[in-house]
């Protein structure tokens, strides 16, 4: 029990001094000497493509703007607000017009080329307040509650999309301070939740809070085109927000862990395999000797030809927001995905996941669906420009 | 125009929106961003010596004090209009000043404690460049004299139906029936709301008269807790009707000490400008947010008298702004939603999660609109 102990002590030791040396490589790594990141302008928006940043808030909005005109308004003034945000500067002066510009939490001159913005509409926005219940895209609907779900109003659905993702937490604040600011009026906040990308342990894939590499199976740049864009340049999101019951979790035995997934905790190999990004052989093993049938991976990804089209483009961030009434640790996973088309892609993974034996230690408790917009071309061109005018 | 601007309501959002159309830029490469541009000088006897290279475009002036008193700094155009401010600039000390200048003529006009009128130095040319600003002409302590006579005279006037009904609330509770004392509770707490007694207009008449038990030991039991909201409590948590006539007569007391205390207050004019944002900064934290409510359901006719106490602020301000705040008609316009909103509605259980966003985001655009107000009307030497 002494020695037992004493290594507990040096372990916890080692793992300070690691966190430590981490946050001292996260410093260096942090804005002032990271490679900006891409500009504003472009085909698609910025955030869905791009490898995921360590800090991020996904915020559904209600949109409260009365008419078109003002729906209009808003878009243009987000928009303008994300371009502004996007390529950094130092904010004009007020003089005595009125308090500062800006809530200077970066300082005088907000560095430029650090910030995501990915912005969505959902199928709410198509009702009847501003005459657009014509242009609902086709395939954009309300997020269904799927059998395994204990959804929550509140945490559910919403006019509008958000996503801000930076290297660093007060970079995405100050932006989603800077974008309420200049909307109340037209917008709020209807949910909010922050979340983050643990750095690889110790390389790989970054691990979700199940102590799992998450996102191993993503499919290559390449195939972006046929599996995650929509023919003008937008991207159907699906955000689903997570509960992980880590305190059960950790009461389960590793082998048992590693067959609900489908992969080595350590290695993130699939079963059959010495690597993480081992393909993993199905076909070899028809009954799931190795890989059971049931696992996650093999419901979700079952590598054949008739599921390739169903493929996702698959960004999660981990989050935490405290304690529950029961004492637990509220932690959990905002998965996100992107697809050309949300029914054959996201929807036909999840129907084959139903009752998977995963579902034991989760529960999927908001989220919703929307369309990610195309991105913005140039100087005169917003965010919906293409929807409202 | 340019992208950082202040907020100024839907409509002037479009057009920053529309024009930001110089797209990706820095916003002022190259234009003394940084610490090491020039450097003004802003003593007395050197008022605005060193202005080298004045040129146009968004830039950071600094402004160092070279004399030995304190000094307030303004950099004003021809024709008056200020466009940066450095208040209590101490001797020795350099700061920054961030300013947009167009074509025109500027000079930086400079006071201290220890003279009489403040100095303005050697007039600057700027040719060429955009549209500068913003700038507003400063307002000095005469021409809000009026607003201030103006508004103590209604809050002086609702002061005195207070009163009365005050005595009839007493009066209500003393009588031991509970439904008439929650009726006359309501129009009296309403009466005083609409003074829009925020941040201490009524100095410590405000604590006694609708004060909430935080900070209170006790909380809502403590003993030193009184006035409307201890009141609204008792009446709406069954307490008997000895405790409360106590209750009662003192918040009767406190509001007839208040009346008898207001000639002799002063209100500071620079408080004033202040209250047009406070009154309902107060009523998002504490109304909209259910924190004040002790029980009578009754959070969003405070917020709509709260309204009223805004709109009694604004009024007595309107000569001062109508020529300086280009956004007024917006404040009225958001004001005005927010009265349409709060309209027929008592206790915040009234509004469905839809309605509460709007009315938040209501509040909180006429918020935005109202803050500057604070900046452009507060008062300011000017000659």
């Amino acid at each position: 029990m002494t020695d037992r102990r004493s290594f507990l002590r040096g372990a916890l030791a080692a793992g300070v001094g690691g966190v430590a040396a981490a946050s001292v490589s996260g410093a260096a790594a942090s804005e002032a000497s990271a490679r900006p990141l891409r500009g504003f302008h472009g085909a698609h928006q910025a955030g869905i493509e791009e490898a995921p940043l360590p800090r991020t808030t996904v915020v559904s909005f209600d949109v409260i703007a009365r008419n078109r005109a003002e729906l209009t308004d808003l878009m243009r003034t987000i928009t303008d607000r994300a371009r502004v945000l996007t390529a950094g500067g130092v904010p004009d002066g007020a003089g005595i017009s009125g308090p500062p510009t800006d809530s200077g939490m970066l300082g005088p001159e907000v560095p430029g080329g650090n910030l995501l913005v990915t912005v969505g509409v959902g199928a709410s926005l198509f009702d009847g307040r501003f005459g657009l219940a014509a242009r609902r895209p086709d395939r954009l609907t309300a997020m269904p509650t799927f059998p395994n779900d204990a959804l929550d109003p509140a945490w559910c659905h919403g006019d509008l999309s958000l996503q801000l993702s930076a290297r660093d937490e007060d970079t995405v604040l100050h932006a989603l301070r800077d974008i309420a600011r200049h909307t109340r009026g037209a917008a709020q906040i209807r949910w909010r939740m922050d979340g983050f990308v643990s750095p690889p342990r110790p390389s790989g894939t970054p691990r979700n809070l199940l102590g799992f590499r998450d996102g191993t199976a993503n499919p290559a740049p390449a195939d972006l085109g046929k599996l995650v864009w929509t023919p003008d340049g937008g991207s159907f999101l699906v955000v689903r927000l997570i509960r992980m019951l880590v305190e059960f979790w950790d009461r389960i035995g590793i082998s048992e862990q590693e067959q609900l997934i489908g992969r080595a905790r350590d290695s993130g190999a699939p079963l059959d395999g010495d690597r993480e990004f081992d393909e993993p052989k199905f076909a070899a093993d028809p009954i799931g000797k190795v890989i059971p049938l049931t696992s996650h991976i093999r419901l979700a990804n079952p590598r054949t030809p008739q599921t390739a089209g169903n493929r996702i483009l698959r960004r999660g961030f981990n989050y935490d927001r405290g304690v529950d009434a029961a004492g637990d640790l509220d932690l959990g996973l905002i998965f996100t995905c992107y697809q050309r088309d949300i029914p054959s892609q996201f929807e036909a993974v999840q129907h084959r996941l139903k009752d998977e034996p995963l579902v034991d230690y989760i529960r999927p408790f908001g989220g919703g669906y929307f369309l990610v917009l195309p991105g913005v071309r140039d100087a005169k061109d917003y965010l919906g420009r293409a929807l409202l005018s | 125009m340019r992208p950082w601007m202040p907020l100024v309501g839907v409509a002037a959002l479009a057009a920053v929106a529309a024009a930001a159309v110089g797209g990706d830029r820095l916003l002022s490469s190259g234009h003394g961003s940084g610490p090491s541009g020039t450097v003004l000088e802003a003593s007395i006897g050197r008022c605005g010596r060193g202005w080298s290279g004045p040129h146009a475009g968004p830039q950071t002036l600094l402004v160092r004090n070279s004399g030995s008193a304190i000094a307030e700094v303004m950099l004003v155009d021809r024709s008056g209009a200020v466009h940066g401010e450095i208040e209590g600039l101490g001797p020795g000390v350099t700061r920054p000043m961030r300013v947009t200048l167009g074509a025109g003529e500027y000079a930086l006009r400079c006071s201290d404690d220890s003279s009489g009128d403040p100095r303005t130095g050697p007039l600057v040319r700027i040719a060429g460049g955009g549209p500068g600003g913003p700038a507003v002409r400063a307002v000095d302590g005469n021409e809000l004299a009026g607003a201030v006579t103006s508004y103590w005279t209604k809050v002086t006037a609702g002061v005195g139906r207070l009163a009365g009904l005050t005595g009839t609330l007493r009066s209500a509770v003393a009588s031991g029936d509970v439904g008439e004392a929650r009726r006359a509770w309501l129009p009296a707490h309403l009466a005083y709301e609409r003074l829009g007694a925020a941040y201490g207009t009524f100095g410590d008449f405000d604590d006694k008269i609708n004060g909430r038990p935080d900070g209170l030991p006790g909380g809502v039991h403590d003993p030193d807790w009184t006035g409307f909201h201890r009141l609204e409590y008792g009446l709406w948590h069954g307490e008997g009707a000895s405790s409360l006539g106590r209750v009662a007569d003192r918040l009767d007391k406190d509001v007839r000490d208040l009346q008898a205390d207001l000639p002799r207050q002063r209100i500071d004019p620079a408080d004033l400008p202040l209250r047009a944002h406070e009154i309902l900064e107060g009523t998002l934290r504490f109304e909209l947010t259910g924190a004040s409510d002790e029980g009578s359901g009754t959070s969003l006719q405070t917020a709509a008298a709260n309204v009223e106490g805004t709109r009694l602020v604004l009024d007595a301000l309107r000569p001062v702004l109508r020529d300086r705040y280009p956004a007024l008609p917006q404040v009225d316009a958001w004001l005005d939603r927010l009265d349409a909103q709060l309209k027929g509605r008592s206790s915040l259980s009234d509004l469905s999660p839809p309605d509460r966003r709007r009315l938040n985001g209501t509040t909180g655009q006429a918020l935005e609109l109202l803050a500057p107000i604070a900046e452009i009307a507060a008062p300011r030497r000017t000659s």
